[in-house]
C-alpha cells in the first residue's frame, strides 16, 4: 500500500473558482450543512464545502496499515507498546496519531473513525490520565496529540450533534486539567513548551465547541445544553488579556446570547474580568479562591502570579517609605504562605527587612516593578487555601 | 402583490427598460444607469417591470431581438430574473441572480474608460449586500447555513482589487470599504477589516483627503468603532471626532451614532459630556454614568450598567463603561477630601481608611478596610491620586500639590 502520510500534497484551495456557491448538493453523507465545522480546521488542508464528507469505517483506535506501519518504523509511543517491545503493539493500544499534511483527496473511509469508536478512543486515552506507570508529562503528550487525531477526524466527516460536543468537552476539560499539571512543573524547558502547545490546543477546541453550540442552537430553534454557560465562561476566562488574543472581547460578548450572559458561570467570570482590568488584586484573588470550580481555578491560574505581581507592585510603590509592609499582611491578601512571600519579593527584585515588632516586611519603593516573568508559566506558588486544596482533591471527571 | 398587466404593456415596459439601459451606457450616464440597477428599492418603475416580467414570462427573447441589447446580455438576463424573483419574494433566488448581474457589469466596468459609471458602481456594491442580507435572513427562516453575506464580502474585496489601481475609479474604493466593513461588522469578521484599513491607509495609491466627504465620515465612524473595542482611546477619539466635526449637520441619526461611541471614549479621558447634548440625541443611556462620574457615586454607576447592560453590550461599550470605576473611585475620595478640608484645611491632606470605607457602607457598597487599601493602592499606582498609604496606621495621605491629577485627554495608565 502506498505510504500516503508523509507526502505534503499541495492543499486543494481555491476550488471556489470551479464551484459556486451553492452548487454540489451531493453531500449524501453528511446531513448537515457543512458550515459550522469547516471554519474549524484542525490543520487539516481540506475544503469541507466542496467535497462529500466522508463516513468513516475504521473500526479500531488505529487503522490497521497504519499500526503495521509505525510497527515496522518503530514509531510507536511508549504508551502504545506491547510489553514494552519497541517494534510490536497491539488493536487494543494502538491509537491512530495526528497528521498534520493529509488532504481530504488521500483520505478514505477505512481511515477514519466513526463516531462510536472515536467515543470509546477518547474514553481509552482519558483513562490515561489516572495511570500512575508514566511520568506526567509523557501521559500528556500521547493524549494530546491522539486527541488531537480525534478532532480531525471529526472534522474531516463534518460531525456534528449531541456526541460530538460532548466528546470536544471533554477533550477542552483535559486541556484546562493539563493546563493546570504543566503550569506546576514549568521548571523544565520541556515543560514550557508543552504548556504553551497545549494553550494553543486549548483555544482551538475551545472555538470549536462554541461553534458547534451555536450550530446546535440554530439547528434545534435555540434550546441551550446545560453545559454550555461553562464553557463559555471558560471562554472568557482565557481572555482576561484580550489585548494578544485576536477578536476583542467586546465584540465577542456581543454575540452572546440573553440566557448565557446571565449563567451562574458567566456572572462570575465577568467579575474576574472586572476585577483584573481594574488591577483590584486583592478581590481576583479572595473571588477565585472563594468561588472558582476546579476548572475554573485552572483557567485563572496562570492570571494569579500576574496579579500578585500587580499587588507586589502597587504595594510598593504607594506604600508609605518608612515603614516595612508587614510580610503577614502580604501573605493573607495574595494569599500565599508567608514563607514563600519573602521569596517572591526577591524573586521581583523587591526588598524586605527586618522591623523588629511587626517581623519582616516589604520596603517600598518608588520604582516601578519591572515585570521579570515572561508570559507563560513562572516559579509556581500554589494558593494558600483549604479550599483550593480540597478542589485538587476533588478531581473532575473527564 | 403582482398587479395584472396586459401582454401589450408588459412588452412596453420591458423595452423601455432595455432601451434606457443601452442609452444609459452609450451617453454613459451613470445616474440614469445606477436607477435601473437598484433592485431592492422598489422605486415604481421597477416595481412595475417586475410586474411586466412576471407576466410575459419570456424576456430574454426581447434582449436577443436587437444587438443594440444583446451585447449586454449577461448583465441584462439576470437583472431581469433578480426583479421577478425580488418581486415575488424570492430572496435567495434574487441574491443570486444578482451576484451574477455584479460579476458581469463588473468586467465591462473594468473596460470602460472613465469613471462615469461609478455612481452605478455603488448601486452595485449597495445592493450586493443588502440582497445578500435578506437572502440569508431567509436561509436562516428555512432552517438553512446563512452564506450569502459571506459571499457577498468575497464579491466586494474582488470590486476592490478592481478599484485600487491609477486613475479615477479609485475614488471609489472607499464607498465599496464601507460596505465591506458594514458586512464584517453585521458578520462578527471584523478582523477582516483589517486588510482593507491597511489599503487605504498605506496611500499606494489612495490620498485620503480626494474621496467624498460622506465616504470619509462613514470609514472613520467605522475604523473608530474599532479603535474602541481594541481600547485604543486616543486613536478612536480622533476618528470619532473627525466622523462627527465632518459629518452633515442635519443628518442627525449619524451624529447619534457616532456619540454612541465617541461619549464613551470621551469619558475615558476624563471629558463630560453636557446633558443637553445627550438629551438632544437621545443619548440618556449615558446619563446616569456621568452624574456617577461627577458624583463619585460607585452605586449609580453600577446600577447603570445593570440597567442598560444589553443595551451596552450589543454595542460593545460596555466594557470601557465599567472600566471608569475607578474614576468615580477617584472623584469620591476627591470629595472626602473637599469636605475635610473644610472642616480642619490643616489635616485635609489625611484621609482614614476607614472614612472611605463609611463612605462606601452609605453608598450601599460593602468593603473591608483591606479592599479600600487596595484600591487606595491602584489608585496612586495608575496615577490618580498622588501620595501613599501606611498600612499601620490605615490612612491614606495625599499630596499637598494636585493630589487628583486630571486625565487630561489621556486614558488612564494601564
Amino acid at each position: 500500500m502506498a505510504d500516503r502520510n508523509h507526502q505534503p500534497q499541495k492543499p486543494i484551495t481555491n476550488r471556489r473558482d470551479k464551484f459556486s456557491s451553492d452548487s454540489n448538493q451531493s453531500k449524501s453523507h453528511n446531513p448537515k450543512p457543512s458550515n459550522p465545522i469547516s471554519n474549524c480546521r484542525n490543520d487539516t488542508v481540506s475544503a469541507h464545502q466542496d467535497f462529500p464528507a466522508l463516513m468513516g469505517s475504521c473500526p479500531f483506535m488505529c487503522p490497521v496499515e497504519e499500526r503495521i506501519r509505525r510497527e515496522r518504523l518503530r514509531d510507536l509511543s511508549v504508551l502504545e507498546r506491547l510489553h514494552g517491545n519497541p517494534a510490536k503493539t497491539s488493536p487494543t493500544l494502538a491509537v491512530k496519531k495526528f497528521c498534520r499534511t493529509i488532504s481530504t483527496r488521500e483520505m478514505q473511509a477505512s481511515d477514519l473513525r466513526p463516531i462510536p469508536v472515536l467515543e470509546s478512543t477518547l474514553n481509552y486515552l482519558l483513562n490515561l490520565m489516572h495511570s500512575e506507570d508514566h511520568p506526567f508529562e509523557v501521559v500528556h503528550d500521547f493524549i494530546f496529540d491522539r486527541t488531537r487525531s480525534i478532532r480531525q477526524d471529526l472534522s474531516m466527516q463534518n460531525a456534528v450533534g449531541d456526541r460530538v460536543i460532548h466528546m470536544y468537552e471533554r477533550m477542552v476539560k483535559f486541556h484546562i486539567v493539563s493546563r493546570h499539571h504543566l503550569q506546576r512543573s514549568c521548571g523544565t524547558p520541556n515543560a514550557v513548551s508543552l504548556y504553551h502547545l497545549n494553550a494553543e490546543q486549548l483555544m482551538k477546541s475551545l472555538t470549536t465547541l462554541l461553534n458547534l453550540y451555536e450550530a446546535n442552537r440554530a439547528d434545534s430553534h435555540s434550546t441551550f445544553l446545560q453545559s454550555e454557560a461553562e464553557f463559555y465562561s471558560h471562554y472568557l476566562l482565557l481572555h482576561l488579556d484580550s489585548k494578544n488574543q485576536g477578536e476583542p472581547l467586546s465584540l465577542w460578548l456581543r454575540r452572546i446570547p440573553s440566557p448565557i450572559m446571565k449563567s451562574r458561570e458567566m456572572r462570575f467570570a465577568r467579575r474576574i474580568l472586572r476585577y483584573y482590568r481594574m488591577g483590584n488584586y486583592k478581590r481576583f484573588i479572595h473571588t477565585t479562591e472563594n468561588e472558582a470550580s476546579f476548572l475554573q481555578y485552572c483557567i485563572i491560574e496562570p492570571y494569579i502570579n500576574e496579579v500578585r505581581i500587580l499587588a507586589l507592585s502597587c504595594i510598593s510603590y504607594g506604600g508609605y517609605k518608612m515603614q516595612a509592609y508587614p510580610l503577614v499582611q502580604l501573605s493573607k491578601i495574595l494569599m500565599m504562605e508567608e514563607s514563600e512571600v519573602e521569596n517572591f519579593c526577591t524573586d521581583c527584585a523587591l526588598e524586605t527587612s527586618s522591623d523588629g515588632a511587626t517581623g519582616k516586611g516589604l520596603m517600598s519603593t518608588k520604582q516601578l516593578v519591572v515585570n521579570k516573568f515572561s508570559s507563560g508559566p513562572h516559579k509556581y506558588y500554589p494558593m494558600n487555601s483549604e479550599r483550593v486544596h480540597r478542589l485538587y482533591a476533588e478531581l473532575p471527571e473527564l | 402583490m403582482a398587479a395584472y398587466v396586459s401582454m401589450g404593456e408588459a412588452h412596453r415596459r420591458i423595452t423601455e427598460y432595455l432601451t434606457r439601459f443601452s442609452d444609459a451606457v452609450s451617453y454613459q450616464d451613470g445616474q440614469s444607469l445606477s436607477r435601473l440597477l437598484s433592485v431592492s428599492s422598489n422605486s415604481p418603475a421597477l416595481l412595475s417591470l417586475a410586474d411586466a416580467l412576471n407576466t410575459y414570462q419570456d424576456a430574454n427573447r426581447i434582449i436577443r431581438q436587437s444587438e443594440k441589447y444583446s451585447q449586454y446580455t449577461d448583465i441584462l438576463v439576470p437583472i431581469f430574473r433578480a426583479l421577478q424573483s425580488y418581486r415575488l419574494r424570492n430572496l435567495v433566488e434574487a441574491y443570486v441572480a444578482f451576484e451574477k448581474v455584479s460579476n458581469a457589469f463588473i468586467q465591462e466596468f473594468r473596460n470602460w474608460e472613465s469613471a462615469w459609471a461609478l455612481e452605478a458602481l455603488y448601486v452595485i456594491a449597495y445592493e450586493v449586500r443588502i440582497l445578500a442580507e435578506r437572502a440569508d435572513i431567509e436561509l436562516a427562516s428555512i432552517g438553512k447555513t446563512p452564506e450569502k453575506l459571506k459571499g457577498a464580502g468575497s464579491f466586494l474585496m474582488k470590486v476592490f482589487g478592481v478599484l485600487a489601481g491609477k486613475g479615477a475609479k479609485r475614488v471609489g474604493a472607499l464607498y465599496v470599504t464601507c460596505q465591506l466593513f458594514k458586512i464584517y461588522f453585521k458578520l462578527g469578521t471584523v478582523h477582516l477589516c483589517r486588510s482593507v484599513i491597511r489599503s487605504i491607509e498605506t496611500a499606494k495609491f489612495f490620498d485620503f483627503e480626494e474621496f467624498p466627504d460622506r465616504d470619509k465620515v462613514t470609514y472613520m465612524y467605522y475604523t473608530g468603532r474599532l479603535e474602541v473595542y481594541n481600547e485604543n482611546f486616543p486613536a478612536a477619539d480622533h476618528k470619532l471626532s473627525y466622523a462627527l466635526a465632518h459629518c452633515n449637520a442635519s443628518k442627525e441619526a449619524n451624529i447619534r451614532m457616532i456619540l454612541k461611541y465617541l461619549i464613551p471614549v470621551k469619558l475615558s479621558i476624563g471629558i463630560l459630556p453636557r446633558t443637553t447634548l445627550l438629551e438632544k440625541f437621545n443619548l440618556t443611556e449615558y446619563s446616569d454614568v456621568v452624574l456617577a462620574l461627577r458624583r463619585g457615586d460607585l452605586r449609580l454607576l453600577r446600577h447603570a450598567l445593570q440597567e442598560h447592560e444589553d443595551r451596552f453590550l450589543r454595542s460593545g461599550v460596555y466594557l470601557v463603561l465599567e472600566k471608569l470605576e475607578l474614576q468615580v473611585y477617584q472623584r469620591l475620595v476627591k470629595k472626602i477630601y473637599i469636605i475635610q478640608k473644610q472642616k480642619d484645611p490643616n489635616k485635609a491632606h489625611q484621609i482614614k481608611l476607614d472614612v472611605i470605607v463609611k463612605a462606601l457602607k452609605w453608598l450601599e457598597m460593602d468593603m473591608d478596610v483591606d479592599e479600600v487599601e487596595c484600591i487606595m493602592a491602584i489608585l496612586i499606582y495608575k496615577n490618580l491620586v498622588k501620595g501613599y498609604f501606611a498600612h499601620k496606621s490605615k490612612v491614606a495621605v495625599l499630596s499637598k500639590q494636585d493630589p487628583f491629577p486630571k486625565l487630561n485627554g489621556k486614558p488612564v495608565n494601564s
